[in-house]
């Protein structure tokens, strides 16, 4: 049973980000909805104003180039980023995120910007741009700001927004060369949400093949998309081997902060913290590697 | 004013709407209350059976997902729309004859995410078909003959037989 | 679920025993708290609003103390809803209180709560981890509350 609120749909962000300046904390953005509906149907939302910035066509793109890297509007539907040829070939970590969300209607009609803000620590998006160090760019009518995609999230569906802001572009720098990027998450189903999920980014200095650099954020491991800063810093200047992504695992099943769920303990799902690292970052290696 | 109609202007099955509704009012609900297209169903109510299935602008996407404003300027098909007048469109053909009906409830939905795929790829292999078919929920498990009735359906479509 | 836990705090235990009883402690301590008002010896009328992201709801519950054995342990248990209508929690717990060698008492509780409706549909997941950062708030809250009273 939703309840009853006043509905925008405002066709430009200019006329969005006048609403938003006008209602403030009043006001929810809905874009495409597949997250926020849920929770509106429960009746566990009373909202004053509904802004839905879905007809916003021009936040709905793809562009891509070597040097400023890629540029998503946060508009643009799941679906649309997992077929998009250009980010098959540049990040292809980001279209088999995609392949793994939901089911193919909700892709069909969910937004990238709207998944980011929904704010939940379970979403699979934020974790994969943290290990791909993305940026977010944020419109309010008095300008623009831009910040780390994992400075975003604050606590279980809340984020980094004023009130009188909205998401409007991810920028994904382009990696450099010898850098691998995976994402892998435990599913009981395909397109189920993760139980706990890993991505790990890696790169690699081209000469001796030690780990230049390396990135590992966790998913539904605590109350925001984690950085598991010392899970990387075991692989930092090393060269990487089977034990050193064990211990990373280790090291960042530590720094996750677990609860139990439905689908299991605490304890269970730390294992698990262990096995997805290891998995995510091995996958990474190889193609660090193949590069 | 909280609840004030707006407009909707859309078309469903190509019949051109203009009406006003309720914000608050879900896409799935529009079709059947309102348009008393009921072949569209509701089953779970949170985005996970599929039941609700339709087609905006070539895409199908969950009817119990979506506000009915936002289909505003966009173009809507529902199982009713997928026959051409008596005759059946290949897929309901195939699901028919190969009896990939268990009690039907969940079959109006399965026809539009099938509906949705063959349109965009002719030729699915069988694991694009199984990817799209399983976000439609069967409490029959007829989960097999449905998959193998979409590649009839196909194969029909192609002007096979 | 389960909520289980103990937390530690250096006073006298029978100061902790009257401390934790207090509706005004409770009051202050219990995260989200509005009212929390003693009807008689064993009723506490309460109100506790919880929020996550744009969710919120507000539970309206007696508490019912039905075991007491000062100052060492505690039983109560408490039914209410949310006044949105969200959701009805049933919930019991036990209290021990003892004393540790080092002049401490060690506080430890088990609280099994059940939450049915709208709002345990939403998301075991969630709530869940809202009851863990609750817990460690409070536990905080008492501790530093208990500091600047002694």
């Amino acid at each position: 049973m939703i309840k009853d609120f006043e509905y925008f749909a405002p066709k430009t962000v200019e006329e969005a980000l006048s609403l938003l300046s006008q209602y403030k904390e009043e006001a929810k953005i809905i874009a495409g909805g597949q997250s926020l509906l849920v929770v509106m149907r429960q009746g566990l939302l009373a909202l004053e104003y509904l802004l839905d910035v879905k007809g916003i066509s021009a936040l709905d793109y793809i562009n891509y180039d070597d040097g400023d890297g890629l540029r998503i509007g946060a508009l643009t539907t799941h679906r649309a980023i997992e077929k998009s040829l250009i980010i098959q070939r540049h990040f292809k970590v980001l279209s088999e995120m995609e392949r793994n969300l939901a089911t193919v209607q909700t892709r069909n009609w969910g937004t990238i910007g709207g998944n980011l803000c929904h704010g939940d620590p379970a979403g699979d998006p934020a974790p994969v741009f943290i290990a791909l160090k993305a940026k977010l760019k944020l419109a309010s009518l008095g300008g623009e700001r831009i910040i780390d995609v994992e400075e975003f999230s604050k606590d279980y569906l809340e984020v980094a927004l004023e009130p009188d802001e909205m998401l409007v572009e991810i920028q994904v720098p382009t990696p450099p060369p010898h850098t691998g990027t995976a994402y892998e998450k435990l599913m009981v189903m395909k397109g189920d949400m993760g139980i706990v999920g890993a991505a790990v980014s890696i790169t690699l200095s081209p000469g001796d093949g030690v780990c230049q650099d390396a990135r590992i954020a966790l998913s539904n491991a605590a109350s925001v998309p984690l950085r598991a800063g010392e899970a990387e810093r075991q692989l930092i200047g090393k060269v990487i081997n089977d034990d050193l992504l064990a211990k990373a695992g280790e090291v960042a099943s530590v720094e996750a902060d677990l609860t139990a769920d439905v689908h299991g303990s605490a304890e269970y799902r730390r294992e698990m913290v262990k096995v997805f690292v290891r998995r995510a970052a091995r996958r990474a290696l190889e193609e660090a590697r193949a590069e | 004013m909280k609840g004030e109609l707006k407009e909707l202007k859309f078309t469903v099955n190509g019949e051109a709407y203009e009406l006003k509704v309720k914000p608050k009012t879900l896409l799935v609900d529009l079709l059947r209350k309102e348009l008393k297209l009921t072949g569209t169903k509701q089953g779970c109510l949170t985005s996970a059976c599929g039941a609700c299935t339709v087609i905006i602008d070539g895409k199908a996407v969950k009817s119990c997902s979506i506000l009915a404003l936002q289909a505003n300027g966009h173009e809507v098909t529902t199982i009713e729309g997928v026959a051409d007048g008596d005759k059946l469109h290949p897929i309901q053909e195939a699901f028919i004859e190969h009896g990939a009906v268990e009690c039907g409830f969940c079959t109006p939905g399965r026809v539009m995410s099938a509906k949705a795929l063959l349109d965009e790829n002719p030729t699915p292999t069988r694991e694009e078909i199984r990817e799209v078919m399983q976000s439609n929920l069967c409490a029959d498990e007829g989960y097999v003959k449905y998959i193998e009735a979409v590649e009839i359906a196909a194969k029909k479509m192609q002007g096979g037989s | 679920m389960l909520l289980e836990g103990k937390f530690t705090l250096k006073a006298p235990i029978q100061r902790v025993w009257e401390f934790l009883l207090d509706p005004n402690t409770l009051l202050s301590c219990i995260p989200g708290a509005e009212k929390i008002e003693r009807l008689d010896e064993k009723t506490y009328d309460c109100v506790v609003k919880q929020k996550v992201g744009p969710i919120s709801v507000k539970f309206k519950f007696k508490s019912i103390l039905t075991k007491v054995d000062a100052p060492n342990h505690l039983e109560f248990e408490g039914e209410g809803e949310d006044i949105g209508k969200a959701g009805h929690f049933v919930q019991k717990s036990v209290v021990d209180l003892k004393e540790t060698p080092d002049g401490e008492v060690e506080i430890s509780y088990k609280s099994d709560v059940s939450i049915v409706g709208k709002l345990a549909m939403f998301g075991d997941r969630i709530m869940r981890a809202k009851a863990k950062k609750v817990q460690q708030e409070l536990t905080q809250a008492f501790s530093q509350k208990l500091r600047s009273l002694v």
